[in-house]
């Protein structure tokens, strides 16, 4: 049987977009005949944070940078290529503190630096509230790209994640590798969720960052299309198939027929015997 | 405090994805036991359908028609597996729920053009109550896949040729699609809602006609909301994560918009 831990740890990593917070109140409250088990889900926030590109404003400034797998440094620091800093992360409160001067190391640091500029171009046009970040990954044998943009609107039940990550390896011709997961949470008087994940395999000719970049945005709004088509298709098909809005007769059930005339046989008849 | 993890078990549930309620459940009342009760007859789960081994007919599975590990057949009145002493409705609750099935049945035939259904019924010292529960499953394509469940909770309370119904009513509807282009898509949850009312009651005929009419509006309210949630409010919220249209072109516009509405009052 699943300890403690791991079931608190689960509903961690669970934790629908911008509901971290609420989940944590709920575990804490679950788990309140025992001892504070906070600090034993330390990994499951760490997962957490960096499974879903968390963003942390840095020390003393307005902006917003992810933290993931790809920018990790040693313990709790990562890296931000944009702003060349580094800092400590509390993945619990998901506080950035301690922030360093970083400058990146990488023979690809003219690349990453150009592919910084057409993604932010690109973010900036599509993304009305994102994080975005460029690293050399693979022993700087290869770039990771990752963007991820959140919604939250707890006043209306609603938020919703948008998370890209892509790699390729530095050569020419390359192959962008990654996938595009969009998770949505509706929750008046319901617990409604989208949850989708989009394999992404894009051949690219030339090793520059507009080309680069440049297929990623087809792509992303190819993706879009064809996702908002499924929503149609989804509608018009299986729920159309579930249940019908009205009988093919056009007509609403007459019960007194259905229920009465047998009624009438089964208990109003029954009685009189 | 025992109210206090029961509030915070019911809002977990209500926020990790619906798609693991049942496996979500078991966790929760593993490490807190005592809530095991309340929760299973609280929180909706998909609907299970056993094989009634008398008629050979399919009914559905629920906290409601469950008796230890026994369940009742609505077709037979009997338990699986087999119960002396298992719980049934008196004669005249039995009566009605026997017409409710019959007629629910026809409503299942119209609405949902298969599936399975089942009513359950239970006296109240002032009344009776029930269950009506509506499961249909389809698989239009080879990785595309839907499943409804409705669960329809009521009370009957008696009033001077009247009857005070309370009805509660959740829906869990899972829709799963992937193709090559689409990649995987899962759009699940439930939704739950109530209302009250008072109707006349001539005879107990009146009663199944009334859950029947109240139970048809509230699948038509649900069936709504529903499609405005899953395929209107989910698809306006990825707009609001990424926006198809370029958003220094949109602010253009606006200016523009705003610079002609300007010129217009001047």
């Amino acid at each position: 049987m699943a300890s403690t831990v791991d079931i608190a740890s689960s509903f961690i990593e669970g934790a629908p977009p911008g509901e971290l917070a609420d989940v944590v109140a709920d575990v804490k409250t679950l788990t309140s005949n025992g001892a504070d088990i906070i600090p034993s889900l330390a990994p499951a926030f760490e997962r957490y944070n960096e499974t879903q590109l968390a963003t942390v404003k840095l020390p003393g400034a307005s902006q917003e940078v992810l933290i993931s797998e790809y920018n990790k440094l040693d313990g709790n620091r990562y890296f931000d290529v944009e702003s060349q800093t580094s800092f400590e992360v509390d993945h619990v409160t998901q506080e950035a503190s301690a922030a360093q001067s970083y400058v990146l190391d990488s023979q690809n640091a003219d690349l990453i630096k150009s592919l910084l500029k057409s993604l932010g171009a690109h973010a900036r046009e599509h993304y009305p509230n994102c994080a975005y970040g460029v690293y050399p990954i693979e022993n700087d044998s290869a770039v990771a790209i990752l963007l991820v943009s959140n919604r939250y609107s707890p006043n209306n039940f609603w938020n919703g994640r948008f998370r890209a990550t892509y790699q390729f390896p530095v050569s020419e011709p390359t192959t962008v590798t990654g996938k595009i997961q969009v998770d949505v949470h509706y929750y008046e008087d319901g617990n409604v969720a989208l949850n989708t994940n989009k394999p992404l395999n894009l051949s690219v000719s030339s090793l520059s960052a507009e080309s680069i970049i440049s297929r990623i945005a087809t792509a992303e709004r190819d993706y879009q299309e064809d996702l908002n088509r499924a929503f149609v298709q989804m509608a018009e098909g299986a729920f159309k198939g579930l249940r019908r809005q009205l009988p093919i007769t056009r007509q609403k059930v007459e019960w007194e027929k259905v229920g009465g005339y047998r009624l009438g046989q089964d208990i109003s008849g029954g009685k009189g015997r | 405090m025992a109210d206090a993890q029961f509030d915070s078990a019911l809002d977990l549930l209500r926020r990790l994805n619906p798609r693991d309620t049942k496996k979500n459940l078991q966790a929760i009342t593993s490490i807190v036991p005592d809530l095991t009760e309340d929760l299973l007859s609280s929180v909706d789960q998909p609907l299970e359908i056993r094989r009634c081994s008398k008629t050979k007919r399919d009914y559905l599975l629920c906290d409601y028609n469950r008796d230890g590990d026994s369940y009742r057949s609505p077709w037979s009145n009997e338990f699986d597996p087999p119960l002396d002493d298992g719980t049934v409705p008196s004669e005249r609750v039995r009566k009605l729920e026997v017409a409710a099935n019959e007629a629910f049945d026809v409503y299942r035939e119209l609405y949902y053009e298969g599936g399975v259904g089942s009513v359950y019924f239970w006296d109240l010292d002032d009344g009776f109550a029930g269950v009506i529960l509506l499961k249909k499953g389809v698989t239009p394509g080879a990785k595309s896949s839907g499943e409804w469940d409705s669960i329809h909770v009521f009370e009957a309370t008696d009033r001077a040729r009247m009857s005070h119904y309370k009805l509660t009513s959740t829906v869990i509807l899972h829709l799963a699609n992937e193709t090559e282009s689409l990649g995987e898509m899962d759009l699940s949850g439930n939704m739950t809602r109530q209302v009250e009312v008072d109707l006349p009651v001539e005879s107990d005929a009146s009663h199944v006609a009334n859950v029947g009419r109240l139970v048809e509006d509230m699948e038509l309210k649900m069936r709504n909301l529903l499609q405005e949630v899953y395929f209107g409010k989910a698809k306006d919220v990825v707009g609001e994560l990424r926006s198809l249209a370029s958003l220094s072109e949109a602010s253009k516009e606006r200016a523009t918009q705003r610079e002609m509405i300007m010129s217009m009052h001047r």
